[in-house]
């Protein structure tokens, strides 16, 4: 379609002027859409950035329409109506619909500079056609005007049909069925209203809604022959019906607001309502919940222990099957909770691809980003720590690692870089890979920069020194200089926060070709439940799954049988392992003492602290050096307040316990 | 490990007992200030016990001790010196540390015999620099311990336990 003729020639002031402020408004949307691409995956978006590119479509829309630009006028007038409804949620942004946004902005540009160059507009049919269909999903009726659709709305078929029929002279009627239990004795049940209307016409929509008051209402689209003069609504049991029209429609449902629930089988372009969005803190909440309901159990199991001799054992096995049926409960819910703590990695790789545009665009390289494996789960944990590393290896894959168009064709590489993202699982451990086919790192440099920095480099780097000197943070009496490459001090940040979650990284650079660096990381942290007790004025961690019981013993009733200590337990003896005794730390005097039972039957060992803590979940840290290699431990944690605490291996306490009862027995025959 | 005369090795340098030693800075990986040390029961007694760095947790080795000087109370000059030698990480507690410093390799020379033989097997050298001694310290040498002839002296409570055990 031509344009009108302009209300001045091009070049003259007043479309310079005009020109300038198209170029500030289509500014304004790219700024916009960026930032909404940011957001895509999120279930809200920045409001402020919809009405900036909202109003931004509107002011283009009046301007185009003033300097005779007619096409962009149609254009950004209907690119103003989706953001409308985006502003006004009664449409979901989705991914198709960004990319819709973004050739209407890029259709605007093309516009504006054929004009000024005083060539012929490009043809927009096909892109007026598609933001039609944008448009049309979400609103029923073809009216140019601003009237707003808020309420019910139909999918893309229901709406045609319902034109179709209005064109054809059929009447329209909304029809709502509310189902109760009175109706339902008398027969009259969905499906029964449903046969009702089918029977006085076409439904041509049906859907469930709920109520402000939690009722449902169940709501069908009925198009039915005109009737003779005058517009009765049909009549049938248990049914309401009123005439559907444009004005109506908006009327209809005027307390549906968020708590509508939309048709089955809608369009497109609803949100995604069966997921819940879960603030990690109330996670964790839950997590420590569970951790004292453990414990009670626990308590519970041993107070039942206490009882037992006192009731029927028909009783006891009843309330014992109680007590295994909870503890088998509990620890559903907890591995339940776990997995709700698994996101697929998609969260944080879905960032990634408009940060390189970003960055690509701003240094003019040509860049292009494949992701794989997005859809392998970590703990959610895991995932926000990775958030930022990731971040970092992107960036410096852009900025350092993929050169110029230019040299790359100079090397017969393609001119378009790709940097490419993959996540996998194998066994118990996520690997992630952050990889460039850019020019690659150099030793030489690396080295050479290290050793400017006063650091001592030997002359043959393999991969794993030259990742140590790029992650090298510098002792604080150093300069923390950049360490070549432009890598810097954020390499350092990134290999912390792989060793932090008990990961390692790899590097694995070829000249030229490209860098790939390879995080592994263990798939769940290693965690456990365990009991924090006190011995001798020290805390330590007692892995859950090992104690039977906690049971209690006095002083008094601890019995010497040469140099072992036992108590009386349930039909028999139990041996103790005093804790601060073999650790060599100082006894707290106290006339009772928590004991930890430890194995089951005639291998139960109980093991003497001062104090029962708590229950926490630990994340469990390796103690590997030799110099730490003593009876008793088998790694240590961390109860967030940073300083270490020693888990107790109780399995070979228990066992050296359980060899000095026997030799002890042995002796006594 | 035989150096070339050419050679300069660069060290980080830290104070024991009023006694400057060295160790190289390449073997060094970060240093911090003591904090929050966990005993570990029946560890050898140089071992004051564990502390979290960088996520991973280390044993932290009191050199005083170690070298057999007068233990004392942490003070805030007290440094911890992680080091890395082959797979092991270690925290080393000394009194101060803050220099670095280039050793020409003619500043060098290898551990005078007199020097107990015990204390000896520590060192890689002594380096004199301006008048001033410095002890190049050997840090795998430093974090390995021999078995059994330490064990009595250096951890009783465990000693007892394995003895009723056997």
């Amino acid at each position: 379609m031509a344009s009108t003729p302009p209300i001045s020639s091009p070049g003259s002031d007043f479309m310079e002027e005009f020109y300038a402020e198209c170029d500030d408004h289509l500014v304004e949307i790219r700024r916009g859409l960026l930032r909404l691409e940011e957001q895509l995956g999120e279930l809200s978006l920045d409001r402020e950035a919809l009405e900036k590119i909202f109003r931004s479509f509107h002011s283009l829309k009046g301007i185009c329409g003033m300097a005779g630009l007619q096409e962009a006028e149609k254009l950004a007038h209907r690119a103003e109506d989706y953001l409308r409804a985006l502003t006004r949620q009664e449409a979901a942004l989705t991914e198709g619909g960004l990319d819709i946004l973004n050739l209407v902005t890029q259709k605007l540009e093309e516009i504006i500079i054929q004009r000024r160059q005083g060539r012929p507009s490009p043809d927009i049919s096909a892109l007026l056609e598609q933001v039609a269909g944008l448009n049309s999903a979400f609103r029923d009726g073809t009216s140019e005007t601003d009237v707003p659709a808020a309420g019910t709305h139909y999918p893309a078929q229901a709406s045609q049909q319902i034109r179709a029929a209005r064109q054809q002279g059929k009447e329209l009627w909304l029809c709502e069925f509310r189902p109760s239990p009175e109706l339902d004795q008398r027969g009259i049940n969905l499906n029964s209203a449903r046969a009702q209307l089918q029977g006085l016409g076409e439904i041509l929509h049906a859907a469930p809604r709920v109520e402000k008051g939690g009722e449902l209402v169940f709501a069908f689209v009925l198009a039915s022959e005109a009737g003779p003069a005058g517009h009765h609504p049909p009549q049938a049991e248990g049914i309401d019906f009123k005439p559907l029209a444009i004005a109506e429609e908006v009327q209809a449902s005027p307390d549906a607001g968020p708590s509508t629930v939309t048709a089955t089988g809608a369009s497109t372009f609803v949100a995604p309502s069966h997921f819940v969005r879960v603030d990690l803190a109330r996670l964790d909440d839950l997590m420590r919940i569970m951790g004292e309901m453990v414990v009670h159990r626990a308590r519970l199991d041993e107070a039942l222990g206490r009882v037992s001799d006192r009731l029927p054992s028909a009783d006891t096995r009843k309330l014992h099957e109680i007590t295994h049926g909870f503890s088998r409960d509990l620890r559903h819910l907890r591995d339940g909770l776990m997995r709700v703590r698994m996101v697929p990695i998609g969260e944080i790789f879905e960032r990634l691809p408009f940060v390189v545009r970003d960055l690509s665009r701003e240094s003019g390289k040509k860049i292009r980003l494949n992701v794989k494996g997005q859809s392998t789960e970590l703990d959610k944990y895991l995932v926000e720590r990775l958030k930022d590393p990731l971040l970092h290896l992107v960036r410096n894959a852009v900025c350092h690692g993929i050169e110029e168009s230019e040299e790359r064709s100079a090397k017969g590489k393609p001119e378009e870089g790709t940097i490419t993202l993959r996540a996998s699982t194998v066994g118990e451990t996520v690997m992630i890979e952050v990889a460039d086919d850019g020019r690659g790192i150099d030793p030489v440099e690396v080295a050479a920069s290290a050793r400017r920095n006063g650091l001592q480099v030997p002359d043959d780097l393999n991969p794993a020194e030259l990742l140590d000197l790029l992650c090298a943070p510098g002792l604080s009496t150093r300069d923390e200089a950049d360490l070549g490459a432009g890598r810097g001090i954020g390499m350092a940040a990134v290999k912390g926060a792989v060793l932090d979650l008990g990961g390692e990284m790899e590097l694995d650079s070829r000249p030229d070709q490209g860098t790939t660096f390879r995080l592994r990381l263990p798939l769940t942290l290693a965690v456990a439940d365990a009991l924090i007790i006190s011995a001798g004025g020290q805390r330590f961690a007692v892995p859950q799954g090992a104690v039977q019981e906690i049971t209690t013993a006095t002083e008094a009733a601890i019995n010497r049988l040469e140099k072992n200590e036992i108590v009386k337990y349930r039909n028999g003896v139990l041996p103790l392992v005093r804790l601060a005794a073999v650790f060599g730390l100082g006894a707290e005097s106290r006339k009772e003492f928590p004991v930890l039972v430890i194995g089951t039957g005639l291998n139960a060992v109980g093991i003497l602290a001062d104090r029962v803590l708590g229950q926490r979940e630990i994340v469990v840290r390796p103690v590997n050096d030799p110099l730490l290699k003593v009876p008793g431990i088998s790694g240590a944690t961390e109860l967030g307040d940073g300083q270490a605490v020693l888990i107790l291996d109780s399995a070979s306490l228990a066992q050296g316990a359980r060899a000095r009862q026997r030799q002890a027995t042995a002796k006594s025959l | 490990m035989s150096q070339t005369n050419n050679q300069t090795d660069s060290y980080i340098l830290f104070e024991l007992a009023g006694t400057t030693y060295g160790v190289r800075s390449q073997e060094v990986k970060h240093m911090e200030l003591v904090e929050q040390i966990t005993p570990v029961p029946n560890a050898p007694r140089f071992v004051e016990g564990v502390v979290f760095s960088r996520g991973q947790v280390i044993p932290a080795v009191n050199l005083r001790v170690r070298f057999g000087f007068p233990p004392q109370a942490h003070t805030t000059r007290s440094r911890l010196i992680v080091v890395e030698t082959g797979e092991r990480v270690v925290g080393l507690i000394v009194d101060a540390a803050r220099e670095f410093r280039n050793l020409p390799a003619e500043t060098v020379q290898p551990p005078n015999e007199s020097i107990g033989s015990l204390s000896g097997k520590y060192l890689r050298g002594i380096a004199i620099v301006n008048e001033r001694l410095i002890l190049l310290l050997d840090i795998k040498e430093a974090l390995t311990f021999a078995g059994s002839e330490v064990f009595d002296e250096e951890y009783p409570a465990a000693t007892a336990a394995a003895s009723t055990a056997s």
